[in-house]
């Protein structure tokens, strides 16, 4: 009823390109932002922001990431643990070596790193394709594990063999380090988030978005209409692996603050390719749902188990391990395309409630 | 020329592309052998056969997709070395296929847009941004695609993802994506398979069309004969990779070899 | 990290002067590819009939274990037990056919392949909700004795893992060109739409190919459990046997086996003889590596046919 678009007239094609062309859903946005932004920090407690809200924000960025990797380039990746590695421990590199280093420029040379190594994994992608190339980035995964774990410099030699989050200040402010407030945190990787995810919306619908696509659905033919394979994959793979790169670096600097390479295990990486799943591949907006669907969904579940049933922290997390797997089935099947469908169709039906058609 | 001698007298140019000698075999099997053929420039060449003669290969051996074991391939005066694909779309040759290529997860504006994308030149850090130049250029494309719409008639089915569409649009959708990049030179392969009459009549008008007023050069392959003596200026027929005849369709369609191939009649 | 000393000259001192040794560093890596073999094939067989790219292969193969030492345990003879994990298997196929399988028809690779990764998380949970999750010992009476041949040391469990296999494959091989079944299999994994038009039943077809696969499953638990006891590492060895199938090739049995006797051996031969230089615990990454190098040679594995490309 009052969600409909009759008398808003498009006059230039810009208008009807624009991201949210929609009126309703424009104020819809800016209202989610405002909310975000300015009521969640003055309102929520460090539970929420530190077991919550700051792991979905880094875990988005890091679907989003893997999104336009897999989801509009159609290269499967399952070395996302791998390439956030990359830039975690770049970024603790950066922060440790350069004290005086400017957070940002900390946070994008992390990501640059990241997006090198994620280039010379992408190589083989010319010649391999599909489940092969899935594998093929295993040997990233496994391999940037191990060296990280390996290679003493990468940790300072530390001799726990952890790395930890030094604390550095923006605009005066603690952002990272134990010490930082965990609103901070929160608003540094939503703001992160957001400027991604509007990046990542412009670049989809550009020239670039458009070969990634084209190769997706039809490697051969987007070849001979002049779209190079090789530099069009590489290219997603150096963005791709830069997103992910930052959220890795987030997921240290921001959420953890100190890490073991265990955290960036390949069940980090099977964990992330749900998120994209469950939210919709090729999709920005379903990178965010899938994350905040698997940040939720175990945490509500071991509340529902342990604290409502009583049930024993172990033999909950089997359950749960039951739960996520069919779930995982049953979204499969009544949505493959994932939860960023599902809005959209409720969309177009409270475009024309409460007429059926 | 053309034979329903509706079509103005047009004026052929020269050689736009050269075919010499061309063999290519996959494993044992020959898919093409010494098949020698020119295309001049505006006209409206058909390459036809029966099933399995080496048609389509023959496409794919002038855009660059498969590399002929002998022979040589001359376009715009240059012989070419090892080319490949994307190549041969930036000098200009686009194409459509005979089972459809288009990209299904994408619109028919977007998959139009595809074909435009050897002209955008921005980089991929001003098109994050959607500023400036880069959005500048989004939207001058955007009005050239709109044209080439508004030609095929496409309109009402802008915003429709192609993978919805009957097979008819999907096969205009496609012509739309090669006529986006300009070429000089358009393969279609059996761009009217599967039609019924009236779309075929729309597409035969979207091709005379082009061919009259961009002065693009076809090469066509098809089934319908009709079609293509009603079209095309020149025929070059293939049988079992080899060709059997080269010429004008009224002197083509008199050929003794070429009723033979079609009649089945027994090779020795 | 060595220098070019310690990865060149070194190991191939090492070689030559024990070559008993290296004899017997080749054979733990044969044995150890044995096992990958096995977890391969079950993902070959999967992958062959139904484009399935089945992550849940070496799920499997822990749930197989886990069931056959919770039967043993309620006191039921060895043999009763396994046939009765057998028929566990079939009844898992069935239900993931009707389940899983049968609402995903027609979907994209892609997301059968996701469905099947929900299955491994759920496959996991559940054998732990059964049979809890603490490490068990698999006895089922195979000899475990070491003796020397020449020299060489061997070990009777080797040589009964490496018959074990041989029979697998020989039988697989034998049902897949000798059976009706087999040849129905066959032609479903050439063209599913062409198979159902000349009446082969896909539904029972996949049924059958993951009850072969889960009878695969079984005896890849098996072997692996009795050698280092069922526990959830088990299924990690699916992550041993991928390198395996993108060297022998997604479709391929004996890609399958010759890959995973390929990997064994550079895997172990690698530890042993580069892996101090480079600081240890190489055996995660080097099988994908010498995958992804090969792969850069011959795309289409080890057996695949070269792929002719059409438009």
């Amino acid at each position: 009823m009052f969600y409909r678009e009759a008398g808003q007239f498009k006059t230039g094609y810009a208008a009807d390109q624009a991201i949210f062309p929609i009126l309703q859903d424009r104020l819809f946005v800016i209202a989610v932002l405002a909310f975000a932004f300015v009521v969640v920090p003055l309102t929520a407690n460090d539970y929420w922001f530190q077991a919550i809200l700051t792991p979905f924000l880094v875990y988005a960025l890091t679907a989003l990431g893997l999104n336009i990797l897999t989801g509009y380039a159609g290269q499967i990746s399952l070395g996302t643990g791998g390439f956030m590695a990359v830039g975690a421990y770049s970024f603790y590199k950066l922060t440790t070596g350069f004290p005086e280093m400017n957070l940002i420029v900390a946070f994008l040379i992390a990501g640059c790193f990241s997006a090198a190594v994620g280039v010379v994994f992408g190589l083989p992608s010319l010649r391999i394709k599909g489940f092969y190339l899935a594998v093929a980035t295993l040997a990233a995964q496994f391999f940037l594990v191990w060296l990280f774990n390996k290679v003493g410099w990468f940790y300072n030699y530390n001799p726990s063999g952890t790395i930890d989050a030094p604390p550095r200040e923006m605009f005066g402010v603690l952002v990272t380090g134990a010490a930082a407030k965990p609103a901070v945190k929160y608003l540094a990787a939503l703001s992160m988030l957001t400027v991604f995810a509007l990046l990542t919306k412009n670049l989809v619908r550009s020239a670039v978005g458009r070969s990634w696509m084209a190769i997706r659905d039809m490697d051969i033919a987007a070849e001979i209409i002049g779209i190079r394979p090789l530099r069009t994959k590489l290219l997603a793979f150096a963005i791709s692996s830069f997103v992910v790169g930052i959220a890795g670096a987030e997921l240290f600097a921001l959420h953890l603050g100190s890490v073991e390479t265990i955290a960036f295990d390949v069940t980090l990486s099977f964990n992330i390719l749900f998120m994209i799943i469950i939210g919709g591949l090729g999709s920005v907006m379903g990178s965010i749902m899938g994350a905040a669907f698997l940040v939720l969904m175990p945490i509500a579940l071991t509340n529902l188990l342990v604290g409502g049933f009583g049930m024993q922290a172990t033999s909950a997390k089997h359950l749960e391990f039951m739960v996520l797997g069919a779930l995982i089935i049953f979204f499969l099947i009544v949505e493959p395309h994932g939860l960023a469908r599902l809005w959209q169709i409720a969309k177009d039906k409270l475009r024309l409630w409460p007429f059926p058609h | 020329m053309a034979a329903n001698g509706l079509i103005p007298q047009k004026k052929e140019g020269g050689v736009l592309l050269k075919a010499e000698d061309i063999s290519l075999s996959f494993g044992g099997v020959k898919a093409l052998s010494n098949v020698s053929f020119e295309v001049h420039e505006h006209q409206v060449l058909a390459i036809i056969g029966p099933n399995g003669a080496g048609k389509s290969s023959m496409l794919n051996c002038i855009n660059g997709f498969y590399h002929p074991q002998e022979g040589r391939i001359t376009y715009k005066g240059v012989t070419r070395k090892q080319m490949k694909p994307h190549d041969a779309a930036a000098q200009g040759i686009a194409r459509t296929f005979q089972n459809i290529a288009l990209f299904k997860g994408m619109n028919t504006l977007d998959n139009i847009m595809t074909g435009r994308n050897l002209k955008m030149k921005r980089n991929f850090l001003l098109q994050a941004l959607y500023l400036g130049p880069a959005l500048k250029e989004e939207l001058e494309h955007r009005e050239f695609v709109e044209n080439i719409i508004d030609f095929l008639e496409i309109e009402h089915i802008r915003k429709t993802p192609v993978g919805k569409l009957p097979y008819g649009l999907q096969k205009r959708v496609e012509l739309g994506r090669a006529l986006a990049a300009e070429p000089d030179m358009l393969l279609l392969d059996e761009p009217m398979a599967g039609m019924n009459l009236e779309e075929k009549q729309d597409m035969c008008r979207y091709i005379l069309d082009v061919n009259d007023e961009f002065g693009t050069t076809i090469v066509l392959i098809e089934h319908d004969m009709g079609v293509v003596m009603d079209i095309s200026d020149h025929v070059v027929v293939l049988d079992y990779g080899r060709k059997i005849a080269d010429g004008p369709p009224e002197e083509v369609r008199t050929n003794q070899d070429v009723i033979d191939a079609y009649l089945g009649v027994s090779h020795d | 990290m060595g220098t070019v000393y310690d990865f060149i000259v070194l190991p191939l001192i090492d070689i030559v002067e024990y070559p008993l040794f290296f004899i017997e560093v080749v054979i733990g890596g044969l044995s150890a590819g044995v096992m990958y073999s096995l977890v391969a094939l079950g993902f070959v067989l999967i992958f062959k009939a139904s484009g399935v790219f089945n992550f849940a292969q070496g799920v499997l193969a822990l749930f197989a274990a886990l069931t056959l030492v919770g039967i043993m345990d309620w006191g039921i003879p060895a043999p009763l037990a396994i046939l009765a994990t057998a028929g566990v298997m079939v009844a898992l196929a069935i239900a993931i056919e009707r389940l899983m399988l049968r609402p995903l028809v027609n979907q994209d690779q892609i997301i059968l392949f996701m469905s099947t990764l929900g299955l491994a998380y759920f496959l996991e949970g559940l054998g732990d909700t059964l049979w809890g999750s603490n490490v068990k010992r698999l006895d089922l009476g195979i000899p475990e004795k070491s003796f020397e041949f020449q020299g060489i040391l061997l070990n009777q469990f080797e040589l009964v893992a490496a018959g074990t296999a041989a029979v697998m494959v020989t039988v697989l091989a034998v049902f897949f060109h000798r059976t009706r079944v087999g040849r129905a299999l066959r032609a479903v994994a050439d063209d599913h739409q062409a198979a159902l038009s000349v009446g082969i039943p896909l539904k029972s077809i996949w049924i059958i190919v993951w009850s072969v696969a889960g009878l695969v499953a079984l005896v890849a638990g098996i072997m692996w459990g009795t050698k280092s006891g069922v526990q959830f590492s088990l299924s990690l060895i699916a992550l041993k046997a991928l390198p395996v199938l993108i060297l022998g090739g997604f479709t391929s049995v004996p890609g399958a086996i010759v890959g995973g006797l390929i990997i064994g051996v550079g895997e172990k031969v690698a530890e042993v003889y580069w892996g101090p230089a480079l600081g240890g615990a190489i055996e995660g990454w080097f099988a994908y590596m010498l995958a992804l190098v090969f792969l850069m040679f011959r795309p289409q594995g080890l057996f695949g046919d070269v792929i002719i490309e059409r438009v």
